[in-house]
């Protein structure tokens, strides 16, 4: 039987131990049977006896090595189990960050085209009701009540126009220069921008690491970009909080990428950007990036701000992230390829 | 006062301009598309163009090519709602294909009847 366990198990730690415990039980039921006085060897079965005991002591040893063989064992597989469970769930998780990114890519796409195509529609509209307005007005008095609500007329158009004009902004897919650009710089020209436009109980604060970084970029759409954050931000506190924002490099092996799964590893520029203010619930933060969603009221916002930064970024090949909670807040996580300039020397 | 040929297949900005223009005692003719006005050039020589770019059946460019073609001397204005917004930049193509000036809609009619009484007295000017 002892034989049998140990083919199974040969790995065991010490595979002789059984054996040596029964050959060392049946060598001392030997040199005691011989060492007895004679009348006690008379009994027969009493070195039979000690050979049995020794074997069955032998068996008990091995019996206690299988045990805790078995347990170990056990453990193993539990450990093995536990960690393929984390890294599919790790891997289902990726792949639903993905689909959703991808989903959303495309419906924001769908969106920029079918507004592309209302817009068209909607200034031939605006410009008969501007044109047949304008005539109108020739027709009658400069100073009669139908002029001046003419004029109200022509006013309401402009105001559409304005409108079209930004949703066109926002689906038109121009071609934009592209120029190394210093971030530092860029966000420093738009705070100084901004900060009179800021309530003084708005504190922003901004860090960035000592060495400049260098991003392929159009200057004007990073200030939009930096305009409407800054702004949202502002708005989301009620005019009373702080504002951090935070520039730094993310090297290719930075854990930051198991945050963006549709991201290429690689040399970025991170901004963070964070407000102490209200904070988004999960249904927000999914919508946040259509084209029209907004939660400000009604003329307040256009909902497009967002939907142009997320144009924006993608469009410098970047990404951007959101994470807020209700009453906690909001960070958006933006993350832009850094340009490295290539001498002509270099050797990629 | 100039002889303009509108092309437009929206009805009521068709019916607007060719009141502006004949307000501005321009003498006009309409076409709804591309074809109509095809047609209509084959029996009518105006001295200005203004033409829709995006319009069923016989587009905004086709028809400035053939014009450009045709009568090399009249002189075209284009205008379009989707204007230089456009993916492939349709007033921007109408203007390399010979389109004098272009507009996007809504355009100021006084600027478009201001453009009209340039080329028109331009055109004039060079006959002369």
């Amino acid at each position: 039987m002892g034989r049998n366990l140990q083919n199974n198990h040969s790995d065991l730690p010490y595979p002789w131990l059984p054996y040596a415990v029964a050959m060392a039980g049946i060598l001392v039921s030997i040199i005691v049977w011989y060492a007895l006085p004679a009348d006690i060897l008379t009994i027969p079965t009493l070195l039979p006896l000690g050979i049995c005991l020794s074997i069955l002591a032998g068996v008990l040893v091995r019996l206690i090595q299988r045990a805790s063989e078995r347990k170990q064992s056990y453990k193993l597989i539990d450990e093995t189990f536990k960690k393929e469970m984390t890294e599919r769930i790790e891997a289902e998780e990726t792949k639903q960050k993905l689909e959703r990114a991808l989903l959303q890519g495309q419906k924001l796409q769908a969106i920029g085209t079918l507004a592309g195509g209302i817009a068209h529609d909607f200034n031939n509209i605006l410009y008969a009701i501007i044109g047949y307005a304008e005539l109108a007005r020739e027709d009658v008095d400069t100073d009669s009540l139908i002029h001046k609500n003419l004029g109200k007329v022509l006013e309401g158009c402009k105001r559409g126009q304005d409108l079209v004009a930004r949703i066109l902004a926002f689906s038109r897919r121009q071609h934009h220069d592209f120029k190394p650009v210093c971030v530092k710089e860029t966000m420093e020209s738009v705070l100084s921008l901004l900060r009179p436009t800021i309530p003084a109980s708005v504190n922003i604060d901004f860090k960035a690491m000592p060495e400049d970084s260098i991003i392929m970029g159009n200057q004007t759409q990073l200030h939009q970009v930096i305009v409407n954050l800054i702004n949202n931000a502002v708005d989301a506190m009620d005019g009373e909080g702080n504002v951090r924002i935070h520039l730094s490099h993310v090297a290719s092996s930075d854990k930051i990428f198991t945050q963006f799964p549709n991201v290429i590893k690689g040399i970025y520029c991170k901004i963070e950007l964070s407000d102490t203010g209200h904070g988004m619930d999960q249904m927000t933060m999914e919508r946040m990036f259509e084209p029209f969603f907004t939660t400000k009221e009604v003329g307040k916002g256009t909902g497009l701000g967002l939907a142009t930064v997320h144009t924006i970024i993608k469009e410098h090949q970047g990404e951007i992230i959101v994470e807020s909670q209700l009453g906690r807040g909001a960070t958006f996580t933006l993350l832009l390829p850094e340009y490295v300039q290539m001498t002509e020397n270099s050797n990629g | 006062m100039a002889k303009i040929l509108l092309v437009e297949d929206d009805d009521l900005v068709r019916d607007m301009l060719a009141q502006v223009l004949t307000r501005a005692s321009h003498q006009v003719e309409s076409a709804t598309n591309g074809e109509e006005a095809t047609e209509i050039l084959k029996t009518s020589d105006p001295d200005i163009m203004v033409t829709d770019i995006i319009m069923p059946k016989k587009s905004g460019i086709t028809l400035i090519s053939e014009v450009k073609n045709k009568h090399p001397n009249m002189e075209i204005i284009a205008i379009s709602g989707g204007g230089r917004l456009d993916p492939t930049g349709y007033l921007d193509l109408s203007e390399s294909l010979g389109a004098t000036v272009s507009f996007e809609k809504p355009i100021d009619n006084s600027t478009l009847l201001m453009a009209i009484d340039l080329l028109a007295y331009g055109s004039k000017h060079e006959a002369t």
